[in-house]
C-alpha cells in the first residue's frame, strides 16, 4: 500500500514536480502558543465555503431562479429529491456557522494584530471577503422567495435607500426596480451564484497566496520571547494542515446533527400584495446594525436619524478595513491599547445589540 | 233617553252642515258651476271634518265674490303643483295637535317617511318627489283607508301600485331593471286569488313593502330585505289570531329559524341563503307543489336535484305522492344533511321505507351506501393523522395536504351522489376516487415519517464514521508528533 501511494506520488511528481510545493510547505511553521486555537478558524472558514460551493450547485442543480417557480423548486428538494432537505439544510446553517467562523477570525487576527506590516493586504483581501460573506447572506436569504425572506429583503434593501446621494440608486440597482419583485430576486440569484463566487474565489487565491508566501503571523509577545528555544512551533505540513483536517471532521459532524435536528424551513411563498408579517427581522449578522438604527432618533441636529446611522456604520467599516494603515504602534512591536479597546467595544456592541434585536 | 240623545245629535249635526254649507262660497260656487272636483268633494273625508276648498288652495272662503275670494290678497294659491301638494297635505298631517283638533288618531310621520322612501327620490323633472300624496290618496274625493271605495283599502292597493308599476313606460325612468308583471304575478298567487274574492286580511303590496316609507329591496332597512324577509312574513303567518280562519300551521317561521337555511340567513346574516320567498316565490307566493319541490331545491342544489330526478326514487315518490327533498329532508325544519341520515340506523331516513323485509334490495344499498361513506370518512381521517404526525416531526407534507383535498372532495361528491340512489355511481367516486387519494396519501405520510427515523438512523450512521475517523486522525497525529519530538 505504501508503496504503491510513493509509486502515486512519483507519478504525479514526474508530471507536476510538486515536491519543490510539499518541501517548501514542510519547512513552513505555525506558532504554538496559548493563542493558537484562533489559527485554525481560518481554515474552519475555508472549509465552509467549500460546503457552501459543493452544496450551492448541488442545488443549482434543481433551484429555478424565478419569482414564479423559486418557492415551488425549493419545496420540490425539500420534498422530493433525494437528499434535497439535508443538501438544503446544509447549505443554511453552513451558511450561517461561515459568517460566524468568518467573524472569529477576523476579531482573532485584529487582536492578535496579525494584519500589521507586512501582512496589510492580507488583512485587506480578509475583510473584502468578510463583506462578501455578508452579501451572499443577504442575496442567498431571497431565493427561497418565501414570505419571510421577501420582506426581509425589502426592510434591507430599503436600509440601502437611505445612503444619502447613492442611496436610491443604489437600492433601485439591487432591487432591479422600485420595489422587491421578482427582478430583484434574478439580480440576486445572479450575484449570488455567479458574480459574487467570482470575486471571492479571487480574493481566496490571494488571501492563501500571501499567507503562504508570507507565513503565519507571529503574536507580539513571541517576537519578544529573548530564547530562542521559548519559540514553540509545529510544521504547517502535516501538522497543522491535519488538526486542521481533524477540526473539519469535527465541524463536519455538527453541521449534520444541525442539518437533521433543525432542518431548514420554508414557510409561505412570498405574497407581495399581502401585509409584511410581524416583527420581521434581517437574518442575526445584520441584527446589530438594524437594531442600532432602531434606537436612533428621528433627527440628529438637522440630519435624519437612518442617515447618521449608516453614515457612523460606513465610517467604522472604512476605518476597521484600513487598520493597517492607521495603527502605527503594532508594527514597531509596541502594544497599542487603543486597538484593543475598540476591538473589545466592537465586539460587546455587537454582541449586546444583536441580543438586543433577538430578543426585541 | 236614548231616542232623545240621537235626535239630538241629528239635528246638531244637520245644522252644523248646514252652516259649513253657508259659510264655505267656494263650495258654494263650485258646486253651482258643477264639475268633478266639488262633486267628489262632498264626499271628502276632510270636507266632512269642516274643511274648506281655501284650506289647501288659499284664498278667502267668506266672500261670495269670486275676484275678492280668489284674489293674491287673499292668499289665493290655485292648483297645488309638484311637491307643494304633498306640502299642502303635510300642513295638517304632520301635526299631531291639529289632527287632535278633527278628531284623527293616524300618525303625524307619514310626510318624513315618504321623504326619505324610494318614492321620495327625485323625478325626471328633477325638482319633484316622484311620488305625492294624492299618487296614492287621490285628491277630491279622499276617504278614510277603512273604507272601500279607498284607494289604499287593502282589495284597492294593488291596483293602485300597479297604476305605475305595471306601466313599462312610466317605470323605465326610474327602474328599467325592475319587473312590471308583480300585479299579474300577485293576481296568480294565495295572497292575490284571496284578495280577489274581496278578503281584505292576505297580504297585498304594503302588508310587506310598508307604506309611505317604502324601501328599496336592497336597502337594509327594507321589510323585505333578504334578512328581514322571514320576519316579514311571520307578522301574519305566525298570528295564530289572524291565521285562524285559513287553518294552516303558523309555526314556519320557528321551524326555519332554526333550520340550516335560517341560521345562515337570520344568525351569519348570509344573504345567499333563502328565505321565505326563495321557494314559494314573492308575488306570486305560493306553496310548491308536490312534484315540482325537486326543482324548487334545485335552484340552489342543482346538482343533487338533477341526480334525483333520474333516480328510481323520481317515479316511486311521484306514484305515491311523496314530496321530493321534503320526505327526507322535512321543509321549513331542514337541519344540516349529515351521514346519519343515511344508511339502516334508527335514525336514517332510509330505513323508514327500506326494511330487510319490505325492500331488501334497497335496505341492502343503503347499509352499503353508509358503508362506504363511513370508510371514506376513516380513510380520510387517518391519512390526515399521518399527515399531522409527519408534520409534528417538521417533514415537508404540503404536497400530501393538497392531495388530500381531492379526498373530501370526493367525500363531497359522494354526499351528493347519494341523491342518484346509484350503487355503482356511488362506488366510483367512494372507491375509486376518494379511497385511491386517502390510500395514495396515507402511504406518502408514512413514508415521510419512515424517511424521519431514516433521516436520525443515517445520522447515528455518519456521525459514527466521521468520529472514527476524527479519532483514526487524532491517534495519527498524537503518533506523528510523538514520532517528530522523538526526531
Amino acid at each position: 500500500m505504501k508503496k504503491l501511494l510513493q509509486n502515486f506520488y512519483k507519478w504525479i511528481d514526474d508530471r507536476l514536480q510538486v515536491k519543490g510545493l510539499v518541501d517548501y510547505m514542510g519547512k513552513k511553521y505555525v506558532p504554538v502558543h496559548r493563542h493558537t486555537i484562533w489559527y485554525y478558524f481560518g481554515g474552519v472558514s475555508l472549509f465552509f465555503f467549500i460546503i457552501q460551493v459543493i452544496t450551492g450547485i448541488l442545488l443549482l442543480f434543481y433551484y429555478k431562479g424565478s419569482s414564479d417557480l423559486a418557492f415551488e423548486s425549493v419545496k420540490f428538494i425539500m420534498s422530493k429529491v433525494q437528499f434535497g432537505w439535508l443538501v438544503r439544510s446544509i447549505h443554511g446553517w453552513a451558511a450561517n456557522l461561515f459568517i460566524l467562523s468568518i467573524f472569529i477570525h477576523m476579531f482573532s487576527v485584529y487582536f492578535e494584530k496579525a494584519y500589521r506590516y507586512p501582512r496589510e493586504l492580507t488583512w485587506l483581501t480578509g475583510v473584502l471577503m468578510f463583506f462578501m460573506a455578508l452579501g451572499f447572506g443577504f442575496s442567498g436569504y431571497l431565493l427561497p422567495w418565501n414570505e419571510l425572506s421577501f420582506f426581509a429583503t425589502r426592510v434591507g434593501s430599503d436600509i440601502f435607500g437611505v445612503i444619502p446621494i447613492i442611496g436610491e440608486p443604489l437600492k433601485e440597482f439591487i432591487r432591479g426596480g422600485s420595489d422587491v419583485t421578482g427582478a430583484t430576486l434574478s439580480r440576486l440569484f445572479g450575484f449570488h451564484v455567479a458574480l459574487f463566487p467570482g470575486i471571492f474565489t479571487i480574493l481566496l487565491g490571494l488571501h492563501l497566496i500571501l499567507i503562504q508566501r508570507q507565513g503565519i503571523s507571529e503574536p507580539l509577545h513571541y517576537k519578544n520571547e529573548k530564547e530562542i528555544k521559548n519559540k514553540k512551533k509545529m510544521p504547517f505540513f502535516p501538522n497543522f494542515m491535519l488538526r486542521d483536517l481533524l477540526l473539519w471532521l469535527i465541524v463536519l459532524n455538527l453541521l449534520a446533527i444541525l442539518a437533521v435536528y433543525f432542518p431548514a424551513e420554508l414557510g409561505h411563498k412570498a405574497d407581495p400584495f399581502s401585509s409584511a408579517p410581524a416583527g420581521i427581522k434581517p437574518e442575526w449578522y445584520f441584527l446589530f446594525m438594524f437594531q442600532s438604527l432602531k434606537y436612533l432618533p428621528p433627527h440628529i441636529f438637522i440630519v435624519d436619524g437612518e442617515v447618521v446611522g449608516i453614515l457612523l456604520f460606513g465610517i467604522a467599516g472604512l476605518l476597521w478595513l484600513l487598520v493597517p494603515f492607521w495603527d502605527r504602534k503594532s508594527p514597531k512591536g509596541e502594544r497599542n491599547r487603543l486597538i484593543n479597546y475598540l476591538g473589545i467595544f466592537a465586539v460587546m456592541f455587537i454582541i449586546i445589540l444583536t441580543i438586543l434585536g433577538w430578543l426585541s | 233617553m236614548k231616542k232623545f240623545i240621537v235626535a239630538f245629535l241629528f239635528i246638531s249635526g244637520s245644522i252644523t252642515f248646514v252652516l259649513a254649507q253657508t259659510k264655505d262660497e267656494c263650495y258654494n260656487c263650485h258646486s253651482e258651476l258643477g264639475g268633478q272636483p266639488a262633486e267628489l268633494f262632498k264626499n271628502d273625508v276632510h270636507f266632512q271634518n269642516g274643511l274648506s276648498c281655501a284650506d289647501c288652495h288659499g284664498g278667502n272662503n267668506k266672500t261670495d265674490d269670486m275676484d275678492a275670494g280668489m284674489s293674491k290678497e287673499a292668499g289665493f294659491k290655485g292648483v297645488p303643483k309638484g311637491n307643494d301638494i304633498s306640502e299642502v297635505c303635510a300642513k295638517c298631517h304632520t301635526s299631531s295637535e291639529k289632527m287632535k283638533s278633527f278628531g284623527a288618531k293616524i300618525p303625524t310621520n307619514q310626510f318624513e317617511l315618504l321623504k326619505t322612501s324610494v318614492h321620495g327620490k327625485l323625478s325626471i323633472n328633477g325638482k319633484d318627489r316622484i311620488v305625492q300624496c294624492i299618487t296614492c290618496h287621490g285628491a277630491h274625493g279622499i276617504v278614510k283607508v277603512t273604507d272601500p271605495r279607498s284607494p289604499v283599502y287593502p282589495l284597492n292597493i294593488p291596483r293602485t301600485c300597479s297604476n305605475c308599476h305595471s306601466n313599462s313606460v312610466f317605470m323605465r325612468n326610474y327602474n328599467p331593471g325592475l319587473p312590471i308583471d308583480q300585479y299579474e304575478k300577485y293576481r296568480t298567487s294565495v295572497h292575490g286569488i284571496l284578495n280577489g274574492k274581496g278578503d281584505p286580511k292576505p297580504a297585498q303590496c304594503v302588508s310587506c313593502h310598508g307604506s309611505h316609507g317604502i324601501l328599496e329591496t336592497s336597502n337594509l332597512n327594507s321589510s323585505v330585505y333578504a334578512v328581514n324577509i322571514p320576519k316579514t312574513c311571520s307578522n301574519c303567518h305566525s298570528n295564530k289570531e289572524y291565521m285562524k280562519k285559513y287553518n294552516i300551521p303558523t309555526d314556519q317561521y320557528e321551524k326555519y329559524s332554526k333550520s340550516v337555511h335560517g341560521i345562515a340567513l337570520l344568525q351569519k346574516n348570509d344573504t345567499g341563503a333563502p328565505a321565505c320567498n326563495s321557494c314559494h316565490g314573492n308575488h306570486a307566493a305560493t306553496p310548491p307543489g308536490i312534484s315540482s319541490i325537486s326543482k324548487v331545491c334545485g335552484t340552489c342544489h342543482a346538482l343533487n336535484a338533477e341526480l334525483f330526478s333520474s333516480s328510481p326514487h323520481k317515479e316511486v315518490f311521484d306514484k305515491n305522492k311523496y314530496p321530493e327533498c321534503e320526505t327526507c329532508h322535512s321543509n321549513h325544519l331542514i337541519i344540516t344533511a349529515t351521514d346519519k341520515l343515511l344508511g339502516v340506523s334508527k335514525d336514517a331516513v332510509c330505513s323508514r321505507c327500506h326494511t330487510p323485509e319490505k325492500n331488501p334490495e334497497g335496505y341492502k344499498v343503503a347499509k352499503k351506501m353508509k358503508s362506504l361513506i363511513d370508510s371514506l370518512e376513516n380513510a380520510q381521517k387517518y391519512a390526515n393523522s399521518l399527515i399531522d404526525n409527519a408534520e409534528q416531526k417538521g417533514m415537508e407534507v404540503e404536497d400530501e395536504k393538497f392531495e388530500l383535498r381531492d379526498a373530501h372532495q370526493a367525500l363531497l361528491e359522494a354526499k351528493t351522489a347519494v341523491h342518484s340512489f346509484n350503487e355503482k355511481k356511488f362506488d366510483d367516486i367512494v372507491v375509486g376516487k376518494g379511497l385511491a387519494v386517502t390510500s395514495k396519501v396515507a402511504k406518502e405520510a408514512q413514508a415521510s415519517i419512515d424517511d424521519y427515523y431514516f433521516r436520525r438512523k443515517g445520522l447515528a450512521v455518519a456521525l459514527t464514521i466521521t468520529i472514527l475517523l476524527a479519532l483514526g486522525l487524532y491517534m495519527f497525529i498524537k503518533r506523528l508528533e510523538k514520532k517528530q519530538n522523538k526526531e
